[in-house]
């Protein structure tokens, strides 16, 4: 392995390829548009997810859901302050209870999660994972629901990595939209493999 | 059978040829929609194209980098110099697990190494899960496009193929109903896999992290619900820092299909944290791989071609490959990428594809990080012409034309003759001579006089007058 690894260093200093002596000064982006959250919703919405803005009172009375939300058999709940997993009618139930094997959550029908902030020029919203149960759940879900507060947001990409510090965790991502593909002859099919449905919330509770 | 062959067999079918071309010219209309929502677009592609042109001057530092960071995250970074090392390392890893299911989400260097077969042969299970590539693994095809393997394919042939594989009712055609039974056949899979292998397609030095991007989600469900990630990457893939995936990630969606941003662009770094209860830890391996990669970074008219990003828009944008399909250039990647890619690993086999060009240039004109495709094609022309891999007969004309194009005189002696006897001949016959520009259309009737020749008798015949004031315009 050693030897592999020699060889190829070898390879790489030997190359000596020409190229700039330093890198380009890093770019600003985009600046903040006069109605981000028309524009989020636009890009969300060309990668098939919906943006809803609300509050923090009302938006479950707001959103989407698959079926009356009492008659949810298997919901994943996990909303940042305070135990969300027994919290009300929100609390996780069926599957989403469970803390061990990560394949179990496979039933869910509904994950709740909570994002950092999100990106106005594609509709991302940057999420990190508090356990491998929450991941999995945002996968494994046949529908997602994404949190996020009114003010967590930046403008474009390189703002969003001015914030996101990777050294932080294992593990974080952007979402953008459910699982997608366009395999067959370039036909949008929202559910792929993972959610067949996102809802982006907005929460600000000055909204009316 | 070469490129020519293939295309030939490709573009018999006239239907499918123009509805290819028009699926693809589709993607490319919407790369350029998207563009133009992006103002500082063009400063994007050169904040992109620096970063790696730079980054590619140092990669022995990147990657020591990396690989302490990613150690200290509790990665595990392996080294393979071509592809059956590669093969080595993965199959090992498994072996040594005594795993046999394994799924894979999309990754062109793991087509390019051959790791299915090389899986296979030891008896162990891979299923690609990206919905065209586990179309194209179903009918033992390699993909036909980067991006978008089962391009080629329309939703009728894939009905078929599910009814003969996954016992659906015959006749299906309907895209919705096609993916909800592939998605119940892989969730079944990604269930009950025991490893997952990805792609990269942004290492970063800085952090140790690596980010994958899909819109399936495919890499994501291969990689939260097995214990051990396995992620290939080649040597070019790596950014200096995190800052540096913005400019990427800004380009790359909006360059291969048009759309904002992927759906799921995941960044990992560390093994995910073990769930309670039994099982082992779960674990992460990078596998770096070579395989001709520093070879290319030591030519000189070929290395910004390692900054290529796989986006796909030089494919999607290409007049050749919009007509000739994915499958005619027999290689991994196929298109202008490919055809500047291939050559430098086998050129004998590849010598043909840099000339499955117009030379247009669109390829040079969307490549978001000013990758001077058409440039490099040119370039490999005469570079494989001097090494000798040119058909005897283009060779033979080519020496030809090179002493009469030295010799005026000669030349106008040679075509005024050559006129001469073509005038006389059949027009049937003429056709033979003009190879594959005659093979759809016929020769024009040959002039008596040369080009030359007629300009000097217009010269002669317009008033002197009126040439000083055409020369004064």
């Amino acid at each position: 392995m050693s030897e592999a690894r020699d060889t190829i260093f070898a390879a790489l200093e030997a190359a000596r390829p020409a190229g700039p002596d330093a890198p380009p000064a890093p770019m600003s982006g985009p600046p903040m548009p006069d109605a981000p959250f028309d524009v989020m919703a636009s890009r969300l919405a060309q990668n098939g997810g919906r943006l809803v803005r609300s509050t923090r009172a009302n938006w479950a009375q707001e959103i989407e859901w698959p079926r009356a939300r009492a008659d949810l058999e298997h919901l994943y709940s996990a909303r940042r302050g305070g135990d969300a997993r027994q919290s009300g009618d929100l609390a996780c139930r069926g599957v989403g209870l469970i803390t061990d094997d990560v394949h179990a959550l496979a039933p869910l029908e509904v994950c709740i999660l909570e994002a950092e902030f999100s990106v106005v020029e594609n509709g991302a919203s940057w999420h990190v994972p508090q356990s491998p149960q929450e991941r999995a759940a945002a996968l494994l879900a046949e529908h997602l629901v994404v949190l996020v507060a009114a003010t967590e947001i930046v403008p474009s990409l390189h703002e969003a990595y001015a914030r996101i510090d990777l050294f932080a965790g294992p593990f974080g991502w952007f979402l953008s939209g459910p699982s997608k593909t366009a395999d067959i002859e370039q036909a949008l099919v929202l559910g792929a493999h993972g959610p067949k449905t996102m809802q982006l919330v907005v929460l600000d509770d000055a909204h009316p | 059978m070469g490129h020519v062959d293939r295309a030939r067999e490709f573009v018999r079918d006239e239907a499918r040829t123009r509805w290819h071309d028009e699926s693809l010219w589709f993607v490319r209309a919407k790369r350029d929609l998207a563009a133009d929502t992006v103002p500082d677009w063009e400063a994007l592609r050169s904040q992109a194209a620096g970063i790696k042109r730079e980054a590619l001057t140092r990669l022995p530092a990147l990657w020591r980098e990396f690989e302490d960071q990613a150690h200290a995250a509790g990665a595990v970074v392996h080294w393979a110099r071509d592809a059956d090392e590669h093969n080595r390392v993965v199959a090992g890893l498994l072996e040594e697990r005594d795993i046999t299911r394994v799924v894979k989400s999309k990754s062109m260097l793991t087509e390019e190494c051959g790791l299915n077969p090389f899986l296979e042969d030891r008896g162990i299970e891979i299923i690609d899960t990206d919905l065209g590539e586990r179309i194209v693994q179903l009918r033992n095809e390699s993909p036909s496009h980067i991006i978008m393997p089962a391009i080629h394919l329309k939703r009728g042939e894939i009905g078929e193929l599910f009814h003969q594989e996954m016992d659906s009712p015959a006749g299906l055609d309907d895209p919705n109903e096609l993916t909800a039974i592939a998605r119940l056949d892989l969730r079944e899979r990604f269930l009950a896999a025991e490893a997952g292998i990805t792609g990269i397609n942004f290492a970063v030095a800085e952090t140790g992290s690596f980010v994958v991007v899909t819109n399936e989600g495919n890499a994501d469900l291969g990689t939260a619900l097995p214990r051990l990630h396995i992620a290939c990457v080649g040597l070019e893939k790596i950014v200096p820092k995190a800052r540096d995936l913005a400019p990427f990630l800004r380009l790359l969606a909006r360059s291969a299909t048009g759309q904002p941003i992927s759906t799921y662009t995941s960044h990992f770094r560390s093994p995910r944290p073990a769930e309670s209860g039994a099982g082992p830890a779960p674990e992460l391996h990078i596998v770096v791989v070579d395989n001709g990669r520093s070879r290319l970074l030591a030519e000189p008219g070929f290395q910004e071609a390692l900054a290529c990003i796989r986006c796909g828009a030089c494919l999607n944008t290409c007049p050749v490959y919009r007509r000739s399909g994915g499958h005619s250039y027999g290689t991994t990647i196929p298109g202008p990428i490919g055809s500047v890619l291939e050559p430098s690993r086998d050129p004998s086999a590849h010598a043909e594809l840099p000339h499955a060009c117009s030379l247009c240039g669109s390829c040079t004109d969307v490549c978001p990080v000013h990758v001077p495709l058409h440039h490099q094609l040119l370039t490999w022309r005469s570079h494989l012409a001097r090494q000798g891999h040119h058909p005897r007969r283009r060779r033979w004309a080519l020496g030809l034309a090179a002493v009469l194009f030295a010799k005026p005189a000669l030349y106008r002696g040679v075509t005024r003759i050559g006129r001469g006897i073509a005038r006389r001949l059949p027009t049937a016959l003429l056709d033979k001579f003009g190879g594959a520009w005659t093979r759809q259309r016929e020769l024009p009737p040959i002039p008596r006089r040369s080009f030359r020749e007629q300009l000097a008798d217009r010269e002669s015949a317009t008033t002197p007058r009126a040439t000083v004031e055409r020369k004064s315009r």
